[in-house]
């Protein structure tokens, strides 16, 4: 019998390599083909450095997509999902976000797992409001 | 690391024993001698290397493995704002574990089990402030006070303290 496993696409943002399950990006795009306001940066994870990525992330309920911008895609790792570690219950209750859902051990250095949707989330709810555009003129 | 549990023959419990003794397990932090209960805290370990977490509070200065276990590790000193411990590659920690919860407290140094006589503990200081709104008791030994933390309200006084998910900004 086969162990269930978990496809956890990797991506580094600053100086530090994140892993995030596959299922939760629809793409990875180039940010030049995004319009603005449908990136997102400056999340909890930190600043980004090279802005070379954006992972697309769907959004809840039918809502415009939203593209994470990233430094770098590193690949996709399998990895079985009994090696997914939950985050232990006392740093899931003081963190001040929800975005990391768990750690895996890859390469012998433990990688933060992220839960996209969540820091999309996050992040757009603590956006400050986007300028109107100017009104039309006749 | 090292089991601290302490054996039966060395912490009797029968019921004509268990009244006497009360057995701690003893740190320093900050200058100041505090303990837990000794059955709370499961075994002392070095820490390993430090896997910190965005937007974590300055008390929970990361995350490591041990055992194939995420444990976090728990500053009391930041927590109580009286400053950071010192984390070097010596630092060890002693696992405290209370129900739901189980944290690798740090410490600028660990004494270890001591044994108090129940007639020597005494009830915490009416402050509410610093370390003194998270003890159960004060104990005294030949070499000086204990205070006597209680992991749960440290604990709940972590999570009073962060900021609730979700709200956080950057």
């Amino acid at each position: 019998m086969t162990e269930p496993v978990s496809e956890l696409l990797m991506f580094q943002l600053g100086a530090r390599v994140f892993a995030t399950t596959v299922r939760d990006v629809v793409r990875i795009g180039n940010i030049a083909d995004v319009p603005r306001d449908a990136l997102v940066e400056g999340t909890s994870l930190g600043p980004t450095f090279a802005r070379q990525r954006g992972l697309v992330v769907a959004a809840p309920e039918g809502g415009a997509e939203s593209t994470l911008v990233v430094d770098q895609v590193l690949g996709v790792r399998t990895v079985p999902e009994s090696e997914l570690q939950p985050l232990p219950a006392f740093a899931a209750a003081v963190l001040t976000s929800g975005a990391i859902s768990g750690l895996v051990l890859l390469d012998e250095a433990p990688t933060l797992i992220v839960d996209l949707p969540i820091l999309v989330r996050e992040r757009l709810a603590a956006a400050p409001p986007r300028p109107s555009p100017p009104a039309a003129t006749a | 690391m090292s089991q601290v549990r302490p054996s039966s023959e060395a912490a009797p419990s029968g019921a004509g024993h268990a009244g006497q003794d009360a057995w701690f397990f003893c740190l320093r932090i900050l200058g100041g001698r505090y303990a837990f209960e000794a059955l709370l805290v499961t075994e002392v370990v070095r820490l390993g290397p430090l896997t910190r977490l965005p937007a974590a509070p300055s008390f929970l200065p990361g995350v490591f493995m041990h055992r194939g276990e995420v444990l976090p590790v728990l500053d009391i000193g930041q927590l109580v704002g009286q400053g950071a411990i010192a984390i070097r590659a010596s630092t060890r920690a002693a696992v405290v574990h209370s129900g739901q919860w189980k944290v690798a407290v740090i410490s600028d140094g660990l004494e270890g089990l001591v044994v108090i006589p129940r007639r020597h503990l005494e009830a915490p200081p009416a402050e509410s402030s610093g370390m003194a709104e998270f003890l159960s008791g004060v104990a005294r030994d030949k070499l000086g006070t204990i205070a006597v933390l209680d992991l749960p309200r440290l604990v709940e006084a972590a999570r009073s303290r962060a900021v609730p998910a979700g709200s956080a900004g950057t």
